[in-house]
């Protein structure tokens, strides 16, 4: 656990002025995105998406935290995480635009990220060994929030790897002491039924298949409440 | 009976042999079902088989008059639903000497059937492959990784698929995706991690072409069985493959 703070740390110390500047241009793409939706504000947010991905993997994960064991694993994961933005890029699997369904929820989702450094300075910690809206839960609830708010067509790619990262934060709240990535246990499961629910309505294969897609979507309902039971007995 | 009688006996079975190889039914069943129904019909069945496609001959029972077809088999997806309607057709053939048209429209509205939704195939996937990892003892939070590397590979599997990649390229991006993702186990310094790590590619292992492979090579029908034994071995390697690439890049730290 103190490999693990102490390289939160040295992260911290080190880049703040460049996660400072990620934050901005993210907090920019965003008010952009939501006011003017213009078709190369959605491509440099894919971009920025990619560029924060493969900034944990490379300078998080790579350079600050490969101390730690198996580092190289999350580095190859968030260089998947940026894969599916590059994807996404060039097939245009997202479109980056609003439904009018979960408006709040997605900017709340989007705003969670800056509550990480308040929880931490709550719980009595002080710069640099506190959590930043730049650390990987973080980086992957504001990308679940964008989804959120912005939800017509996902990149159901990057979605999926948030919900596994949201499985990898629960385990971390345990075994690292970072009650902090509740924050993206909470939000991913709501999310992962409200994403799934709309894909099942919304695709065109499935007219006609089996099971129903009430049956379908009761399904998702009770894995997801089962994942959320199996996180909440482990954690208490 | 007349010819083009036969001809049209001869053209339902060549569907009804496409669709049951298509679907994954083991080739003796097919034959026996198929000569079942011509039974029915009052006509005699041969067939032989190959992986790719089959032909088959029906002949008037003691004349003269026969029809010969030569078919592809489609690769349609594996369906145990269509494995027992279409067996069960046969048998209702038979017992209540239903007529060519009956069985026909009876046919049709067997494959007529809606097919599997792909969501709830994803989350029925990685639900068994989660049960999988518990059964290997895996504990639940290797339970809780390998549900979700599965929901990526499969979802991963189910996209590439659709877009028409070559299927043994999207068997080993598959593996890769989904072994890569149990192995953040390792990162989290989990008890069974490594059990998380094995059993997340359980869900593309090629069980049902290893069965009849198996159970086709021992009924006699070598040729198709070393077929499909060859086509199951080929998707095995595919999986190494993939696993192989994980297991190089974390456990040998390739990074």
């Amino acid at each position: 656990m103190e490999v693990f703070w102490n390289s939160i740390a040295e992260y911290n110390a080190q880049t703040w002025p460049w996660q400072l500047a990620f934050i901005a241009v993210a907090a920019l793409f965003t008010v952009l995105l939501w006011v003017k939706p213009m078709t190369w504000v959605k491509i440099a947010t894919k971009v920025l998406m990619v560029l924060e991905a493969l900034w944990i993997a490379f300078v998080y994960y790579m350079k600050f935290a490969g101390g730690r064991d198996y580092s190289n694993v999350m580095t190859i994961f968030w260089c998947l995480v940026a894969a599916a933005w590059v994807y996404d890029l060039a097939t245009h699997f997202s479109s980056f635009q609003k439904s009018g369904k979960y408006r709040p929820w997605g900017v709340l989702m989007i705003l969670l990220p800056l509550v990480y450094p308040l929880i931490s300075l709550f719980r009595g910690m002080t710069f640099p060994q506190m959590t930043t809206p730049m650390l990987p839960s973080a980086v992957a609830l504001y990308m679940l929030g964008m989804l959120m708010a912005f939800n017509r067509k996902i990149n159901f790619f990057a979605f999926i790897f948030i919900v596994h990262w949201a499985v990898i934060a629960i385990s971390k709240i345990v075994l690292f002491n970072i009650p902090e990535d509740t924050l993206l246990a909470a939000a991913c499961l709501p999310a992962m039924f409200i994403f799934f629910k709309e894909a099942v309505d919304s695709s065109a294969e499935e007219v006609g298949s089996k099971p129903s897609k009430p049956a379908v979507k009761a399904l998702i309902l009770a894995v997801t409440v089962l994942i959320g039971a199996c996180m909440v007995i482990e954690y208490v | 009976m007349t010819q083009e009688y036969v001809n049209d006996i001869a053209d339902f079975i060549s569907g009804y042999v496409s669709h049951m190889l298509g679907a994954g039914v083991h080739t003796s069943r097919v034959v026996r079902n198929s000569k079942r129904i011509g039974e029915a019909l009052g006509t005699d069945v041969r067939i032989h088989t190959s992986q790719k496609t089959a032909t088959l001959t029906v002949c008037e029972k003691g004349g003269k008059t026969m029809s010969t077809r030569v078919l592809d088999i489609p690769g349609l997806p594996i369906s145990f639903e269509w494995n027992a309607d279409l067996s069960a057709l046969s048998w209702a053939a038979y017992d209540n000497d239903m007529s060519l048209d009956a069985i026909r429209h009876k046919f049709e509205e067997i494959v007529a059937k809606p097919k599997m939704n792909p969501w709830f195939v994803l989350f029925m996937a990685a639900l068994a492959n989660a049960s999988f990892c518990r059964l290997f003892g895996g504990d639940i939070w290797a339970m809780l990784i390998v549900f979700t590397s599965t929901l990526v590979g499969f979802f991963t599997r189910q996209h590439l698929t659709r877009r028409g990649v070559n299927h043994y390229i999207v068997f080993i991006v598959s593996a890769f995706v989904a072994s890569l993702c149990a192995s953040s186990a390792l990162a989290l310094g989990l008890n069974t991690a490594e059990i998380a790590l094995a059993t997340s590619v359980l869900y593309l292992v090629p069980g049902v072409p290893l069965i009849n492979g198996v159970i086709d090579i021992t009924d006699g029908h070598i040729q198709i069985g070393i077929s499909r034994l060859v086509n199951a071995l080929m998707l095995i390697v595919c999986i190494a493959i993939g696993m192989s690439a994980t297991l190089m890049l974390v456990k040998d730290s390739l990074l």
